[in-house]
Formats: C-alpha cells, sequence, structure tokens
C-alpha cells in the first residue's frame, strides 16, 4: 500500500486563513469526545438539585420566630457549590489536558493563531456551562421552592427580582468555567489549575473578614461576595448593587482570559 | 521545501540550535540525523512555528509557518506520537485535528484506511500500542495531503515489521514528489531510508550530503591483510605509502593501497597471504566520525543536560 493509493488528488488551494468556524469545530468535537466532559456534566447538574432540595427542607423545618426567615433563594445558590468545583475542573481541563500530553502542539501547529484556540474553548466550555447552569438554576429553584411552599417561605417565579436571581444562578457556572479556562492556559498543570481557580474564588474573600470599613469596602470587589449579592433576593445594602455586582463578576473571568490570551503568544509550546 | 536559515534557539542560557543553515527539498526522504540533544526536536519545532527563534528563518514553502494558510494542507509533522488525549477514540482525534483546518470527514476515513487502523478507529487511544500511535500521527499529518511531511522519531519503539513499514511509507511518499525530512538518531536507519542526510551535532550541522557520498567520504574504508610474515609485509606496504595498523589480533589495518595492490606487492616478495579482505565504512560508523567531531566542542562549551536516551 503506498501514500497514494487514495489521495483524491491535489486540494485546491484555499485563500483562506483558519477559519473560527472550523476551530471552533474542532475544539466541539474535542469536548464531547471524552468522558470527563460527561462525568462532570452529570455531577453539575445532579448535585445541586439534591442539594437544593435539602437545604430547602433544613430551612423549612427552622424553629418558628428564630430570627429572620432566610432568604428564599439562598438554596439555589447553596447548592451549586459542588457544581462549581466541576465546571472549574471542566474549564481547567481545556487546556491542560493538551498541556500534559502534549497534544497541544498538534493544537498549535494545526491553528498557529494561539488566541483563536483559546477564543473558541472559551466559547463551547462557556456555552456548555451556561445552558448547565441555566438549567441547573431553574431545576434547583423550582426544587427549593416545591419544599418551601409547604411551610410558606417559598417566593413564585413572577415575583419581581427572582427571575434575575435564578438566572444569576446559572451565570455563575459560566462565570466559574471561564476562570477555569484562562487559568488553565496560564497555569498548564491541572492540578495547579483547579487550585488556581479555587484560590481566585475563596482566597480574597478572605479580605472581608478585615476590620471594618475595609472588609465592606474591598469584600465587594471578590468573586463570593459578587456572585452572592446577584443571586439574592434581598442584596446586602453595604456591598455594590446587584448590577454593579454584576460587572465586578463578568470581570474576573475576563481578566483571566485576558491574561491567557498574553501569555499565550509568548511562550513556547 | 523547507528552508532554515542561520536559526539560533537558546533556552535561557542553553543552546539549543547554533547556527543551523539547511535546506529540504522536495522528492527525497531527507535523513535529520544527530545524536541525542543536538537539537534536531528543537528545529522541527521552530519550522513549525511552536518555538520562536532567538534569531535566524525557517520556512516552509517559502512563508513563516505561522503566516500559513490552513498549515494542515501544506505541511503534516508528527513530533511525538504520544501526545494523544488517552480517552478520545482513534477517529475523534484525527476529525478534531481535520475540522480545524477544514479538511472533509471523508479524509479520516481515508486516513485510518491507509495506515491500517479502520478496526481501532473507534477504540480509546489509551490502549494503543506505540506502534498503533505512530500510525495514528501518520494518519494526522497526512489528513490535510500535504506537499511537505516532518517526522520526527519515527521508528522509535516500532517492531521489525513497523519499522519496515513507515521505511516503505516515506519512500512511497517522497517519491509521489513530497518533501520529506525524517529525524533518527539512528544511523543504521537512515541507511535504508534516506537518500539525503543532514547531520547535526551540538547544534550546528556537520554535514549536508547524499548517503552515498557520506559513505565514500569516511576514513575508515581500509583492506584487511592476514599474513605469517604480516610485519615484512607492512614495511613493503608503508613503503609505498601505505598507513598500516596492527590490530590486537595480529591482522594488518590498510589504508592507501587497494587490495589487488596489495595482493600483488605480497607475491612478489613471496609472502604467503591468508586473508585480503576490502572494508567499507557503514554509514554508522561515518556518523561516528562526524558526531566524534562533534563531541570534541564538549571541552569547550558548557554542559548541556542530555536528553534521555531512548532504546
Amino acid at each position: 500500500m503506498t501514500a497514494t493509493d487514495t489521495r483524491p488528488g491535489p486540494p485546491a488551494p484555499v485563500p483562506l486563513p483558519v477559519r473560527a468556524r472550523d476551530v471552533l469545530a474542532s475544539e466541539w468535537t474535542k469536548l464531547f469526545s471524552v468522558r470527563s466532559t460527561y462525568w462532570i456534566l452529570l455531577v453539575a447538574v445532579v448535585t445541586p438539585l439534591g442539594t437544593s432540595a435539602l437545604v430547602a427542607a433544613a430551612f423549612s423545618h427552622q424553629p418558628a420566630g428564630g430570627g429572620a426567615p432566610p432568604d428564599p433563594l439562598l438554596p439555589g445558590f447553596i447548592s451549586l457549590e459542588y457544581a462549581v468545583l466541576a465546571v472549574a475542573v471542566l474549564g481547567v481541563l481545556a487546556f491542560t489536558t493538551e498541556y500534559s500530553t502534549g497534544l497541544i502542539r498538534t493544537t498549535f501547529a494545526a491553528v498557529p493563531r494561539r488566541r483563536a484556540v483559546l477564543a473558541a474553548k472559551a466559547a463551547v466550555v462557556g456555552a456548555l456551562t451556561l445552558v448547565t447552569g441555566e438549567v441547573v438554576a431553574f431545576g434547583s429553584f423550582g426544587l427549593a421552592q416545591a419544599v418551601l411552599s409547604g411551610p410558606h417561605l417559598g417566593v413564585s417565579l413572577s415575583r419581581p427580582g427572582v427571575p434575575g436571581a435564578v438566572l444569576a444562578d446559572g451565570l455563575i457556572l459560566f462565570v466559574v468555567a471561564m476562570m477555569g479556562v484562562g487559568l488553565g492556559a496560564i497555569v498548564r498543570h491541572t492540578a495547579g489549575g483547579i487550585a488556581a481557580v479555587v484560590g481566585v474564588m475563596i482566597l480574597p474573600s478572605i479580605l472581608a473578614l478585615l476590620r471594618p470599613p475595609w472588609g465592606g469596602w474591598l469584600g465587594r470587589f471578590t468573586l463570593l461576595e459578587a456572585a452572592r449579592q446577584v443571586t439574592a433576593l434581598h442584596p446586602a445594602t453595604n456591598l455594590f448593587a446587584p448590577a454593579i455586582s454584576l460587572v465586578v463578576l463578568l470581570a474576573w473571568p475576563a481578566a483571566a482570559l485576558l491574561a491567557a490570551a498574553v501569555v499565550i503568544t509568548r511562550r513556547d509550546a | 521545501m523547507i528552508e532554515v536559515d542561520h536559526l539560533v534557539k537558546r533556552y535561557g542560557t542553553v543552546t539549543a540550535v547554533d547556527g543551523l543553515t539547511f535546506t529540504v527539498r522536495p522528492g527525497h526522504v531527507t535523513g535529520f540525523l544527530g545524536p541525542n540533544g543536538a537539537g534536531k526536536t528543537t528545529t522541527m519545532r521552530v519550522i513549525l512555528g511552536l518555538d520562536v527563534p532567538t534569531s535566524g528563518t525557517a520556512h516552509v514553502n517559502g512563508r513563516d509557518y505561522r503566516a500559513l494558510i490552513r498549515p494542515l494542507r501544506q505541511v503534516g509533522a508528527l513530533l511525538d506520537a504520544s501526545a494523544l488525549h488517552p480517552g478520545r477514540t482513534a477517529e475523534a482525534h484525527l476529525l478534531s485535528v481535520a475540522r480545524s483546518n477544514g479538511i472533509a470527514r471523508r479524509r479520516v476515513a481515508e486516513m485510518l484506511q491507509l495506515t491500517g487502523l479502520e478496526a481501532v478507529a473507534n477504540r480509546r487511544v489509551r490502549g494503543f500500542s506505540l506502534g498503533m500511535k505512530q500510525r495514528l500521527g501518520i494518519a494526522a499529518a497526512l489528513l490535510g495531503d500535504p506537499p511537505t511531511l516532518m517526522f520526527d522519531e519515527p521508528v522509535n519503539g516500532l517492531d521489525t515489521e513497523g519499522i519496515a513499514w513507515i521505511r516503505d511509507f516515506l519512500k512511497a511518499l517522497a517519491a509521489d514528489g513530497r518533501t520529506v525530512l525524517v529525524s533518527s538518531h539512528l544511523m543504521s536507519e537512515m541507511a535504508q531510508t534516506a537518500d539525503r542526510l543532514i547531520v547535526i551535532g551540538r547544534g550546528r550541522l556537520i554535514a549536508d550530503t547524499t548517503t552515498a557520498k557520506l559513505i565514500e567520504s569516511s576514513a575508515r574504508n581500509d583492506v584487511l591483510v592476514r599474513s605469517p610474515r604480516a610485519a615484512e609485509l607492512a614495511a613493503l606496504m608503508q613503503a609505498r605509502g601505505a598507513t598500516v595498523k596492527t590490530q590486537d589480533d595480529g591482522a594488518l589495518a590498510v589504508t592507501g593501497l587497494d587490495a589487488p595492490a596489495i595482493g600483488d606487492l605480497a607475491a612478489g616478495h613471496g609472502i604467503a597471504v591468508h586473508a585480503l579482505i576490502p572494508r567499507s565504512a557503514s554509514l554508522e560508523d561515518a556518523y561516528l566520525d562526524l558526531t566524534d567531531q562533534s563531541t570534541d566542542f564538549r571541552a569547550t562549551t558548557p554542559e548541556r543536560p542530555h536528553e534521555v536516551p531512548i532504546p
């Protein structure tokens, strides 16, 4: 057998650089052709649904007159904890599996415009986690409210402020996954990348523990406080308004992706 | 066509490629030879736009690799056959590569067939042998039907059958009019595959020649002579300008006189000759001679970490 046997003749010259659509299709194929993606999605969907129902049940069994009633949207937010970790891993793996195996060299040889690779990976992981996040957010909301409606602690989706807060719950998975893509591209090691995402999410929150007024002032800029603000039915008054908190929330992954875009072209692959 | 011009690549204080200039032309299998750590892989990475050169240029088909339009249609490369996601199937891997350059899905099936991987197309590469991974890497390199191909140590770790397959394959690609550059640290392998050789050591060009010329130019073309009156014959040969070395077993290694001349000389003096064997240097010897010279640099250049030799 020779190399010529199945050649379909010389390819027509294509006067186009690498096209965005091609790079997206390639990254889409990569994302959905490994099992880890499906396992991560399973964790990201199942754990919040279960947790939100459990947290809501705990809320509904609180003794009467035990202080102010909890935010009825809190179960939905709390339940995202494991899902957040799962999508952080999904985002980090986008680059780190390629760096750890050496596959990144095949990728960059095929697409020398490395920022196009970064953009495509962010786009496919972003689309997947955004859809997953919203499914999870509305699913968790429905379950939690079903439990809370017994003791009349629940809220309806039609109540002002509720749809936005639930949408924001879903957005958090997207935000964390994008942090993962950016930091994974920078750190290039899976364990280090996951540690970086968790660190960036949690460590700045220590600032919020500083003595007033510093704690509150700095705390407003942390990912965790911003996330809490945009997902609460009754946002805290000492932090940024939800609209500004949303900007803060999106600024973190934007910064991570921007930093990745800078270093990715400067380093040898 | 691959053109490397005064290429220098330093990693910190380590100079991996030190002013390398060579051209790889279509229609031949060109061997890229050098000991481990000579700079072969680094050079290939620079050619592929993966590493940025410290100075100098590397052009493929007249352009910088990063400026190529849909590069896989112009250059196919296999650097590391193990660079695969273990959980992805062979077909999905090829499909992801093909899609990045707008290559039709049909080509994936064709390349799987060409490399004999159809039966394992839907198996995850985790369980692939090195030989299967090499075939998959070659399939990926050929996806875009490129006129220029580069393979880094493609026969490493392969069994005899796999080596023969790759050798025939490379020759067929070159016969097809393509530019084929194949690196190896094994001269014996290149002797059977490559028509042209680029030999480097310590990041510098040692030889850029044909395989035949490299053997010819070797200093080790000599005649082995055995005789009961060896000392006497040696003196006679030296008187006629030959260089004679006495081996441990008493045999003479003669350069400067060919076998018929030695035979006639011995007969003329009534000296019995028990063996008269013209020996030509193997390509391996020629290579060792060349790289011996390059290792002389060791005394004057700072020590560099060696790659782990691959058996």
